[in-house]
C-alpha cells in the first residue's frame, strides 16, 4: 500500500527520516507546549474542561467545552461557576457557588488589604440538583480556594463531545495518532 | 581579482570541451589545468544503461515533484568522485528541532509529576525555551536556508590542493494558462586553493526548465534527461573562469 513511499524512505537515508520524525513529533510538543503555556497564563492547571453530567443545566449541557481562570487576585463570589476537584477523587467538577465565608486572618488587630490573603470556604451547588454539594466534599464541610480548578469565563457548546468521544473509545485516539503520525512522516513541506 | 598564471591565461582561451550530444566522455586534450574540468565533465555526463530504482510521483502536485528533482540533483551530484553534500543546514535544523521537542517533553513530564502551583517556575522556564528555540529555528530556515537544496564540497590534487564548493538553490515556478510549472535552478560555484585563500574561479548559473520535459503523464521521472540538464548546468559554472 505504501510501497512507493517506503522505497523512497529507504533511498533518502537516516537524515531525512529523522526529519520526518521530528516533523510528527514536533507538532505533538507544540501542542503540548500551548496547553500548559494556556495554563501558565490563565494560572490553573487545566484551562479547558469538558462538562460530563447534566448537573449544570440548563446552562451547560453534557459535551460544552469550559474555559477557565483561576484570579489570584479577586475573591469568589456567590453566582460564580467554579470547577473543583475534591482530592481522592479524579473528576473534577462544575457547580455553582452558593455561599462564600470569609476569614481575614486577625494580625495584631490589622486586616491584610489583599483580598487574596483573606481564606475564602467556598459551598457550591449544581444548578439542576436538588441539594447542595456536602455529600460530594468527601468528608469536608467546605471547599477552600486550594480545590479550586477555576472560575468559568467563557464555554463552547458541543465541541467537548470529540474528548468524551476519545475517552470512552479508546481506539479513536489511538486512530487518530496513528493517522496523524502516518501522515507526518509520508509528507514533505 | 584572483592573479592569472600564464597557465591560465593560456587555458582561457581554449574551448572547453563537452559532453558529446549521445552522452559519451569527451575527447582528453593534453594534460594541463584544463585536466580537472575535463575529468568533471566526463564524471557530469549520466552513465548510461545503470538500472536504477524507478522514481514516481503524483505528478499533479508542484510539491512533489520539486522534491522529487531535489532528490534526485542529490543523488547525481553526490556521487564519489563528484560532490561530497555538506549537512550542516539539516543538521542544525535537526538539532534545533529535537532539542525543543526533548525540551517540550521534560517539561510536561515534570508538570504532570509535581504539583501545578510547585511546578510554575520550571514549566514558565520550559515554554519559554521552547519558544526562544522555535523562533530560532524558523528565522534559520528562512533567512539562513532559504531555498538552498544542495551545499557540495570537492577537493582534487593537481600540483595544489583544490577546493570547490558548490551551492544550489531550487524553485518551483508556478504555472500560467499558457506555460505549465517549472523548476528553476541557481548555482553558486567558488574554486579557490591554499585552504580557501586564493580564489580561482567563481561562478554563476540559472536555468529553469518546465516539468514537462522530466515526468512523463504516470509520473515517472526520466533521471537520465533530469541528470544529463543538471549535468551541462553544472559543468558550464564550472567551467568558469576566475572573475
Amino acid at each position: 500500500m505504501f510501497a512507493d513511499e517506503l522505497k523512497t524512505l529507504r533511498r533518502l537515508g537516516v537524515r531525512h527520516v529523522l526529519l520526518q520524525v521530528l516533523n510528527f513529533v514536533s507538532v505533538l510538543a507544540s501542542g503540548l507546549m500551548i496547553w500548559k503555556g494556556l495554563g501558565l497564563v490563565t494560572n490553573t492547571e487545566s484551562p479547558i474542561v469538558v462538562v460530563l453530567s447534566g448537573s449544570m443545566e440548563p446552562a451547560f449541557y453534557r459535551g460544552d467545552l469550559l474555559f477557565l481562570t483561576n484570579p489570584t487576585d479577586a475573591r469568589y463570589q456567590t453566582g460564580d461557576i467554579t470547577v473543583y476537584k475534591i482530592p481522592g477523587a479524579d473528576i473534577p467538577i462544575v457547580h455553582r457557588v452558593l455561599e462564600t465565608h470569609d476569614f481575614p486572618p486577625n494580625n495584631k488587630g490589622a486586616v491584610a488589604a489583599s483580598p487574596l490573603v483573606q481564606k475564602q470556604y467556598l459551598l457550591t451547588k449544581g444548578d439542576n440538583n436538588a441539594i447542595d454539594d456536602i455529600e460530594l466534599y468527601q468528608g469536608l464541610e467546605w471547599l477552600e480556594r486550594k480545590h479550586i480548578v477555576g472560575k468559568v469565563r467563557g464555554f463552547l457548546p458541543y465541541v467537548g463531545y470529540v474528548t468524551i468521544a476519545m475517552n470512552d473509545f479508546p481506539q479513536l485516539k489511538y486512530a487518530l495518532l496513528g493517522g496523524l503520525g502516518l501522515l507526518a512522516l509520508i509528507q514533505r513541506e | 581579482m584572483a592573479p592569472r598564471t600564464r597557465k591560465a591565461a593560456a587555458s582561457s582561451s581554449q574551448d572547453y570541451p563537452h559532453p558529446q550530444s549521445d552522452g559519451s566522455p569527451p575527447e582528453v586534450p593534453p594534460k594541463d589545468q584544463t585536466s580537472a574540468v575535463v575529468d568533471v565533465d566526463a564524471l557530469l555526463a549520466p552513465v548510461p544503461g545503470e538500472e536504477r530504482e524507478e522514481v514516481k510521483v503524483n505528478n499533479a502536485s508542484v510539491t512533489d515533484m520539486k522534491h522529487a528533482c531535489d532528490d534526485a540533483l542529490k543523488r547525481f551530484l553526490s556521487r564519489p568522485d563528484l560532490f561530497k553534500q555538506i549537512h550542516t543546514h539539516t543538521d542544525v535544523r535537526l538539532a534545533l528541532g529535537w532539542l525543543s521537542v526533548l525540551i517540550a517533553g521534560a517539561t510536561g513530564l515534570y508538570g504532570w509529576k509535581v504539583p501545578f502551583e510547585q511546578s510554575k517556575p520550571a514549566v514558565w522556564a520550559g515554554v519559554i525555551a521552547y519558544v526562544v528555540l522555535t523562533i530560532a529555528q524558523t528565522l534559520y530556515s528562512y533567512f539562513i536556508e532559504g531555498d538552498i537544496v544542495f551545499v557540495g564540497k570537492r577537493k582534487t590534487f593537481d600540483k595544489r590542493i583544490v577546493t570547490e564548493r558548490i551551492t544550489i538553490t531550487s524553485r518551483p515556478t508556478p504555472s500560467t494558462p499558457q506555460t505549465p510549472p517549472g523548476y528553476a535552478l541557481a548555482l553558486t560555484y567558488v574554486r579557490s586553493a591554499a585552504g580557501g585563500k586564493t580564489l580561482l574561479g567563481k561562478g554563476r548559473a540559472q536555468e529553469e526548465r518546465p516539468f514537462t520535459a522530466f515526468f512523463d503523464e504516470r509520473g515517472v521521472l526520466d533521471q537520465d534527461a533530469f541528470e544529463r540538464w543538471v549535468g551541462d548546468v553544472v559543468g558550464r559554472v564550472m567551467d568558469g573562469k576566475a572573475q
